[in-house]
């Protein structure tokens, strides 16, 4: 821990030089363990298990709850829209442009996740949109303001796509769905530039998966009739990037197949008893290829079958 | 090497690397001159590694033996093998001395035969390596020159990247060497940056067809006939410099207008996209309204990083410094800026707010002059802090974000701004007064030069000499740019 090196200008005392040093470092290990201290606390506070136990109403122990509620009320709210941000990948948030000749003060922010390999969450990328009133139109559009994704995705291009301006084709709608398609959008632009992250795709299984287990929600006999879900009783990626799908149908068949980064199934392969199923490997294909109405393909067919 | 002195010949070739500048030549002594003793050496030691050796050998006894020259007049003797000249440098390394007895070593000593262009392209990059603010750049965007709107075929996404033209290397020197052949006769040396992100390509250009051109060697160290492109990792941006030195110097050998150094480096800088180009592929260069001195600031304002379209207010979505990962417990508001910055893996570098500010500067010592002249402690949380100051502190932080600070440095040096208001107009935001001024209003132009002049106008923020909540978002550096046109506050696109 000594620097013997270092310029003697302040102390010329090496013992006096190695305090100093002993300090600093005693000084720096007390802020890790601080960080530390903090970072644990907040852990617990937004685990599961004690927001669960303080949002139960205790009235011995009304006096503490009332001590720890903002706190905990914090976590809580916290972890809530962090369970949102690793679910959804892309969330809304509004923000005020301080600036006072801004053309329009509320800002619409989109935070992107995107989750890189190893399990970790690269710094969230950001768009920023603005309310724009077209002339001679009642509607509200949304246009990008400002963005924090690299200049090697055309946000112009993604804009000119998903926000279009003045509306031509599909109208840029403001309820909604516009600005899905607009997060959509960019979030595939990432996809596409980053290569690695498949963050998109993953959505994709899961929409898939949604859409099995909703059925199921709904209605509970039809969870009981495979029919409904095209006989499928297992769907799940095969590793970390859910590149690869993995199906399986009650009858014993099983089946495989490839996302691609756009959303679109590449190649399928059904393996019953008796061999490829192709019909259904060209169902999953076939009719545009879109990963998000795979079951509704699986499932007219299955009707057809039966 | 040998290259015969009768015969000449106009050709469309490239200057070759080993073209050999004579060592007396005086303008070679003054370019070389400007490197540090520690740049020279490592130049020296680049030159006689294994790669490099057969490009540029030394002056050894062998090379003497078949000389006619007295060995007896030169201090430098000539060395027995490149062991021994390479022993030489390391020797001067370990010990203290100036400059002058490194660069006569070399000039004199080991490449007394001459430096070729490439050791002298070198030694320029390992300059600009050494001093990155001693040029002014300009960034330049690559466009798309698109005929026919591309419809997205339904089923297949349309391609979201950027234009950023694939090419090798080879094949884009060779591309641009044939585009400026017919006009300039160039050396091209391109190198990778060893500080930043980038790939510099050093054109130095002569007007001359010959292979061996007739000027005298004194043009070969020429700074004005050197252009210099940078290219920037994956982005669609390229960085030329301009030379501004140009108008000092007394214009060499050649009077006509067209091969002045300005007009071939126009010409080359125009040849640039179009070298990249491919068939069904073509690009043009956009202006993008940044010039500046600094590479890193370039790279921050038009490079691949977040900060290209988010700056000012918005730097802090940039930088990351109000939200963390999603995976981090810690509710947003209980952990500071620089924690989320520094990404917070590894804590012992992190210091707190009075270690942060010590080793800043000027900046942090004009805050801290100020502060204890309103009274006011240091620190952004010290209790003596009025609460004016403590208000018009957040205020300013919420105009500039991470701008301007030490956290984030991205200086630029010059700002230029034209206003179109009417300057009797106070309501600067009134549409109608502005749509109805006549053409003969006259304009205001505005130029801040320094060393960081969004950082100075936060520093003035701070200070209240500026009213942080009134101030246009110009100033605050959230346009991005070192030029531009503001009408009611706000940037005219159209106009620059």
């Amino acid at each position: 821990m000594v620097f013997p090196t270092r310029g003697a200008s302040a102390s010329p005392d090496p013992h006096e030089q190695q305090l100093d040093t002993d300090i600093q470092s005693i000084r720096a290990e007390i802020r890790t363990l601080q960080r530390r201290k903090r970072f644990l606390a907040s852990s617990l506070l937004s685990s599961d298990s004690i927001q669960k136990l303080i949002r139960k109403p205790t009235p011995t122990l009304s006096s503490i709850t009332d001590e720890v509620s903002p706190l905990v009320r914090a976590a809580g709210k916290h972890s809530d829209s962090n369970h949102h941000r690793i679910a959804f990948g892309t969330t809304a948030f509004p923000f005020k442009d301080p600036s006072p000749t801004a053309p329009a003060e509320s800002l619409l922010g989109v935070r992107i996740d995107v989750c890189v390999r190893g399990g970790r969450f690269a710094k969230p990328y950001y768009v920023l949109l603005r309310r724009v009133r077209m002339r001679g139109e009642k509607e509200l559009r949304l246009r990008v303001h400002r963005h924090t994704v690299p200049a090697f995705i055309d946000m112009a291009r993604v804009e000119g796509v998903y926000l279009p301006f003045p509306g031509a084709g599909k109208g840029g709608d403001l309820d909604g769905d516009s600005d899905v398609e607009g997060e959509e959008g960019v979030r595939r632009g990432k996809v596409g530039g980053k290569g690695g992250n498949k963050i998109y795709v993953d959505l994709c299984v899961n929409c898939v998966k949604l859409g099995l287990s909703e059925e199921g929600q709904i209605d509970p006999s039809e969870r009981l009739s495979p029919e409904a879900r095209g006989g499928i009783v297992a769907l799940a990626p095969t590793a970390v990037e859910a590149r690869y799908v993995r199906l399986e149908w009650e009858d014993g068949r099983v089946g495989r197949f490839k996302l691609s980064n756009a959303g679109i199934v590449e190649r399928a392969v059904v393996i019953g008893d008796d061999g490829r199923d192709k019909q259904i490997e060209d169902e999953m294909t076939g009719g545009g290829g879109r990963v998000e109405t795979l079951l509704e393909r699986l499932k007219e067919r299955g009707a057809v079958a039966a | 090497m040998a290259r015969s002195k009768t015969l000449r010949a106009p050709s469309t070739a490239s200057l070759p690397n080993n073209l050999r500048i004579p060592s007396t030549t005086p303008s070679l002594t003054k370019s070389l001159g400007k490197h540090s003793r520690q740049a020279l050496l490592d130049l020296a030691l680049t030159w006689l590694d294994d790669r490099n050796i057969t490009s540029f050998p030394p002056y050894l006894q062998s090379n003497a033996r078949n000389d006619t020259n007295d060995e007896e007049t030169l201090p430098y003797p000539a060395a027995e093998t490149v062991e021994d000249v390479r022993q030489a440098y390391t020797d001067l390394q370990d010990r203290k001395g100036g400059k002058r007895e490194v660069l006569e070593r070399i000039l004199e000593g080991d490449w007394r035969h001459g430096i070729t262009l490439r050791q002298l392209a070198m030694a320029d990059l390992r300059y600009m390596d050494d001093h990155p603010s001693s040029l002014r750049w300009t960034a330049l965007e690559l466009s798309r020159i698109d005929a026919r709107q591309k419809k997205p075929v339904d089923g297949h996404l349309p391609d979201w990247s950027a234009c950023i033209p694939r090419t090798q290397a080879a094949t884009f020197v060779r591309a641009l060497q044939q585009e400026i052949s017919p006009l300039v006769k160039a050396h091209f040396h391109l190198s990778r940056s060893t500080t930043l992100p980038l790939t510099f390509l050093r054109i130095f250009i002569l007007d001359s067809p010959y292979q061996a051109p007739r000027q005298s060697p004194q043009i070969f160290a020429d700074s004005s006939r050197v252009i210099y492109v940078a290219f920037p990792d994956s982005c669609p941006f390229i960085y030329t410099s301009l030379s501004t030195s140009t108008g000092s110097k007394p214009a060499p050998s050649t009077s006509s207008v067209a091969t002045d150094p300005r007009s071939l480096q126009r010409l080359v800088r125009d040849a640039v996209p179009k070298a990249l180009s491919r068939p069904h592929e073509r690009y043009t260069l956009k202006a993008t309204a940044l010039a500046a001195k600094n590479l890193p600031t370039l790279l921050a304002l038009r490079g691949p990083g977040r900060t290209t379209a988010a700056n000012g207010a918005f730097s802090i979505f940039a930088d990351a410094a109000i939200e963390g990962s999603p995976l981090d417990p810690r509710p947003s508001n209980t952990v500071s800026a620089e924690e989320y910055m520094s990404g917070g893996v590894n804590g012992l570098s992190m210091e707190d707010k009075e270690n942060l500010d010590q080793p800043n500067g000027v900046s942090n010592t004009l805050k801290r002059h100020t502060a204890s002249g309103d009274g006011a402690g240091d620190g952004q949380d010290g209790p003596l802090l009025s609460p004016t100051s403590k208000k018009r502190r957040l205020v300013t932080h919420s105009r500039f974000g991470t701008a301007g600070g030490s956290q984030a440095p991205a200086p630029l040096d010059r700002l230029d701004i034209r206003l179109l208001d009417v300057p009797s107009t106070t309501n600067t935001a009134d549409p109608t007064t502005t749509a109805t001024a006549s053409a003969t209003q006259p304009t205001i132009s505005l130029t801040f030069t320094g060393s960081d002049v969004i950082g100075g106008i936060r520093t003035l923020a701070e200070l209240g000499v500026i009213d942080p909540e009134r101030m246009p978002s110009w100033m605050t550096g959230e346009e991005g740019v070192s030029m531009a046109v503001v009408r009611g506050g706000k940037r005219l696109k159209s106009s620059v």
